[in-house]
């Protein structure tokens, strides 16, 4: 190739890339290649930044609570985008923890291809069909869910959910500790849940283009949610044929997006 | 002459270089091969599916190996056939609990380890519905063998004889989780007792015939107790209360431990008889210490309650109604269900 001919190419890219900046309406046309797409998961309670083990959130039951552990799974990462198509992000790659106390609180899913998205669905917890590929599909999760307290020994199971602290309330006036541990019950009762989040503007992918799409995460959901898990009443629930699926309905509850970054290498 | 000795030397070996780095670019091991599964033409189908972890003659031995390391629990002492001999069906035989680290004791009986790719259920209480996955509760239940996964796998990866027995078994060689469990199972898989002079009385084989009392043994069983212990694998794998009055000071739940619910309280999984005779102490809690007691406990100490199974309480009455006589020829069917070529088999032995 002659040093002219490369000089052209190189006019014609950039006037392609300088119309796609330009032209709003059809910008799915050209974005073009494949990049990482970042959620974030800012946890916080019911508008309020959420503290480990300093705070306190006083919530619609009359009570009130200091947080000690925030974990959860999240999974099954599917973006959907303009035209309803779905990327299904790879199975064996889409299972990860957040957690409060471990610092875990960004996800990065890689090689997405080009598109303009308009929102994202994820599962809250460990699906049965991961669970029963038995020892070829936990992967080195199962490790990093061991280590971020989200195994069950006696199960042999993940907890999907790890919320922990010390509450009181009018009946209860010594601090007590409570523990809301929420995953699947062995065969007998699936908790998985799935989850369509909406995106308030667009994620843009594209070679260049890799966006963070940023959560707001209320843990107040968890027992102040449509149904209300009264701590007073119960403030151990593992296993609980009728408050864990509640809580999973809760909690599925607890993710909206705030808002959505655009951009090349961005940081926030 | 000689060196053309020494050149046709090396070029045995590097050939044999260049056949293992082709393969997994590791040091020299020995050859796999896929071992044969057999399903006994008396058992129900198998449960596990052995197309995602076809046992081969490594990974079965790796598997054997890892059975029977203590490096498996927290102290370094408790492996898994330590509360799971072979003589007594891998059971824990005299031990009405299961021992583990420093002396702690669990509040169950060690099940027996045996046709395990046939079942759909493990543990007493279901705790796990995939083999694979059944020793994570064993090796992490602190009364037991208290250790973490991960700490396992860091003591495996540090030794160079794992690192050379993994690399023989797996394609991928890497000392994991997945690997790890694995192996396991493929030892268990290929656990298969099917040898008693029972099967061989069904399968018309020599050695199986049965005397006259075996015989009206079978008879009693067939009508009094197969509704549960269904099939030639002697389990239908379900979660019943069978009434025994729950243990002073445990009060074990067991299958509500795992559901979270209330009709499940007091549940155990059936229990395969195979072997029964080796496997004393009976029940959930070994609180048995013959199958006499058993049978005396079916007849007369069924103890009612909201979840006992709507079998054990019919036409008025608790239990299983067995006379004396039926009491003696179960008994004698019973024993016919001892596999020693299984108890005995090499291949699964420690030593």
């Amino acid at each position: 190739m002659t040093t002219l001919k490369r000089f052209q190419y190189l006019i014609l890219a950039a006037g392609l890339v300088l119309t796609s900046c330009s032209s709003d309406d059809d910008a799915t046309q050209n974005l073009t290649g494949e990049n990482n797409l970042r959620i974030e998961f800012d946890n916080s309670v019911n508008g309020d930044d959420l503290l480990l083990n300093s705070s306190t959130y006083t919530n619609s039951n009359g009570e009130v609570l200091t947080i000690n552990r925030f974990n959860y799974i999240v999974s099954n990462f599917v973006l959907i985008d303009t035209e309803g198509n779905e990327y299904t992000y790879p199975k064996d790659d889409s299972y990860f923890v957040i957690s409060e106390e471990a610092g875990l609180s960004e996800i990065t899913l890689t090689n997405i291809p080009a598109g303009d998205y308009v929102a994202v669905r994820f599962g809250l917890g460990v699906d049965q069909e991961k669970y029963l590929q038995g020892a070829a599909g936990q992967g080195d999760f199962l490790q990093l869910a061991e280590e971020t307290n989200m195994m069950w020994s006696w199960l042999a199971g993940y907890k999907f959910l790890n919320f922990e602290g010390t509450f009181t309330s009018p009946t209860v006036t010594e601090a007590t500790s409570f523990q809301i541990h929420m995953g699947s019950h062995g065969s007998s009762l699936d908790n998985y849940k799935e989850l369509t989040l909406e995106l308030p503007t667009n994620a843009l992918v594209s070679s260049t283009l890799s966006p963070i799409v940023h959560l707001a995460v209320d843990a107040n959901q968890i027992l102040d949610g449509n149904t209300k898990i009264v701590l007073s009443e119960k403030a151990v629930v593992m296993i609980d044929e009728v408050k864990s699926p509640q809580i999973a309905t809760n909690a599925a509850t607890m993710f909206r997006v705030d808002h959505v970054h655009n951009g090349e290498n961005l940081e926030h | 002459m000689k060196y053309s000795i020494k050149l046709a030397l090396s070029m045995v070996v590097l050939s044999l270089i260049f056949a293992c780095s082709k393969s997994d670019d590791t040091d020299y091991f020995a050859l796999d091969e896929n071992l044969e599964v057999s399903i006994p033409a008396n058992f129900p189908e198998m449960h596990y599916d052995i197309s995602k972890n076809p046992p081969t003659k490594n990974g079965f031995e790796l598997g054997k190996k890892l059975f029977y390391d203590g490096k498996l629990s927290s102290n370094g002492f408790i492996s898994c056939g330590f509360c799971h001999e072979q003589r007594f069906a891998f059971t824990h035989h005299g031990h009405q609990f299961s021992h583990g680290i420093d002396d702690l004791e669990g509040t169950r009986n060690a099940p027996a380890v045996q046709n395990m790719a046939f079942q759909s259920q493990f543990s007493w209480d279901g705790g796990t519905s995939h083999l694979d996955l059944f020793p994570i509760i064993p090796i992490t239940n602190e009364v037991e063998m208290g250790e973490t996964i991960s700490n396992v796998l860091t003591k495996l990866q540090a030794d160079s004889e794992y690192q050379r027995l993994f690399a023989s078994a797996f394609e991928d060689g890497s000392v994991n989780n997945e690997n790890f469990f694995k192996a396991l199972s493929q030892f268990m898989v290929m656990m298969i007792s099917s040898n008693s002079k029972y099967d061989k009385y069904v399968r018309n084989e020599t050695g199986g015939e049965f005397s006259e009392l075996e015989k009206e043994g079978l008879g009693v069983f067939e009508t009094k107790c197969a509704s549960c212990h269904k099939t030639d694998l002697f389990t239908d794998s379900a979660f019943r209360n069978n009434g025994l009055p729950p243990y002073p000071g445990i009060n074990d739940l067991g299958r509500a431990a795992v559901s979270g619910s209330t009709a499940d309280h007091y549940k155990f999984k059936v229990p395969s008889l195979r072997n029964v005779a080796v496997t004393a102490p009976y029940m959930h809690d070994g609180r048995f210490g013959s199958l006499a007691s058993v049978l005396n406990f079916y007849n007369s100490g069924v103890q009612d309650s909201e979840t006992l199974d709507p079998i054990l309480k019919q036409n008025g009455r608790l239990g299983i109604a067995l006379s004396a006589t039926e009491q003696e020829a179960l008994i004698a069917f019973l024993n016919t269900l001892t596999d020693s070529e299984y108890l005995n088999d090499k291949r699964f032995a420690e030593y």
